[in-house]
């Protein structure tokens, strides 16, 4: 249990057997997994170099699986994983971005009534669980703005930007420029714009 | 909408911070998690706010200006929003509010730039005797079984029918009929359930 804890954590607990650190990836503190529930064997996997700051929060159930890969960079993003959620090399994802494989509840509100009441006789998040969930894909070096939600079934090809307080579903292409609520094209990308403006001024 | 009596008083309901304030009522078997939650209660009220029966309020924070209140009825789930009252709040029951929602009955300062001016100085260190310009205020009410995403915001005014589901993300401007679906910034409806 020692050897899983994090040095100067605020919160009291571990990071779980089951969520590889990769080296030099760091976590801020345990707290992120206070709603961590995955049994899969390789439940979370963050790459090297990557690291998840602030309160971060990995709200996922028994059969999900989450990933990013080198150099990603979670600040207090909010997960909500029932299946799969994975994300590329060099992403920067902002504060309070949600990501969404599942919402955990019925478009029928019957159906949510029984939910709630068996969580409140139980008080076992189990109870929100069995709901629909497509797997949301982050391609690499993907650039999220605060407050963005993605929901379920998103796939965001690499290099694309997600403008902050925009609401992303379906499919975003490579380099392109999304923003809105409900998130629209906005403009590609040009690959190097930024390197050529500055060598204008010179 | 139904709202538990505010005589059953912390019976086996628990708030990590210890015992509530006085104008607090909680329902027996509400739990709520969060040493911020009654922090901004400033409402005067004796019931300023009254949570119903074994509901679960993770994060939660309450703003509750002078003679507001707010009501939630039971079995509600709430994480990680903010309720902020200068008015009246009501919610129902079975209600299930998404992390980091905002929900306001007022936008808490004047909308004319000169009132807005004298609101200014009244809020500054300097405007301790200053009286404050008048806000619009509208009561917000959320009925029964109503879903509500993440990061939404709820303005004031506004009235959510029974049944009704909030995308995540979406801004709510105005009322929302019964059983609908509403998406985006401003919240549109866009199927019914």
């Amino acid at each position: 249990m020692t050897s899983r804890s994090i040095p100067g954590d605020w919160h009291c607990g571990a990071i779980p057997e089951n969520v590889d650190i990769m080296p030099g990836a760091h976590v801020e503190t345990s707290y992120s997994f206070l709603l961590f529930r995955s049994r899969r064997a390789n439940g979370l996997r963050l790459g090297t170099n990557a690291s998840a700051y602030g309160r971060c929060m990995f709200d996922m159930g028994p059969e999900a699986c989450f990933s990013t890969g080198d150099y990603t960079l979670l600040n207090g993003i909010w997960l909500i994983c029932d299946n799969r959620v994975s994300i590329g090399d060099y992403c920067l994802l902002s504060w309070n971005v949600v990501i969404m494989d599942s919402y955990r509840a019925s478009k029928d509100c019957r159906n949510r009534r029984a939910m709630l009441r068996r969580f409140a006789d139980t008080r076992n998040p189990d109870a929100f669980s069995g709901h629909a969930a497509s797997p949301v894909t982050i391609g690499n070096n993907v650039w999220i703005g605060f407050d963005c939600c993605v929901l379920p079934g998103t796939t965001i090809g690499d290099g694309a930007i997600i403008g902050a307080r925009s609401v992303v579903s379906g499919q975003v292409p490579a380099n392109s420029l999304f923003a809105g609520n409900p998130a629209r094209f906005i403009r590609w990308i040009i690959p190097n714009e930024i390197k050529q403006e500055n060598s204008c001024g010179e | 909408m139904e709202h538990s009596a505010p005589h059953n008083k912390q019976m086996s309901a628990s708030w990590d911070g210890g015992t509530p304030p006085n104008t607090v009522y909680l329902g027996e078997g509400t739990v709520v998690n969060g040493q911020q939650a009654f922090k901004r209660i400033v409402s005067e009220l004796p019931d300023a706010l009254v949570i119903g029966k074994q509901c679960t309020l993770d994060g939660v924070q309450f703003s509750i200006g002078a003679g507001a209140k707010i009501r939630i009825g039971d079995c509600c789930c709430v994480t990680g929003a903010i309720l902020m009252a200068e008015m009246s709040i009501v919610i129902g029951c079975f209600v299930l509010i998404g992390w980091n929602t905002a929900i306001a009955d007022s936008d808490f300062h004047p909308i004319a730039p000169a009132e807005r001016i004298a609101d200014a100085m009244a809020c500054s260190p300097a405007g301790k005797h200053m009286v404050r310009p008048a806000v619009a205020r509208a009561a917000v009410v959320i009925e029964d079984d109503v879903w509500i995403g993440p990061n939404c915001t709820i303005l004031k005014g506004v009235r959510i029918g029974r049944g009704a589901w909030i995308g995540p993300g979406s801004v709510v401007t105005r009322d929302v009929a019964a059983e609908s679906q509403v998406w985006g910034n401003p919240a549109r409806e866009v199927e019914r359930i």
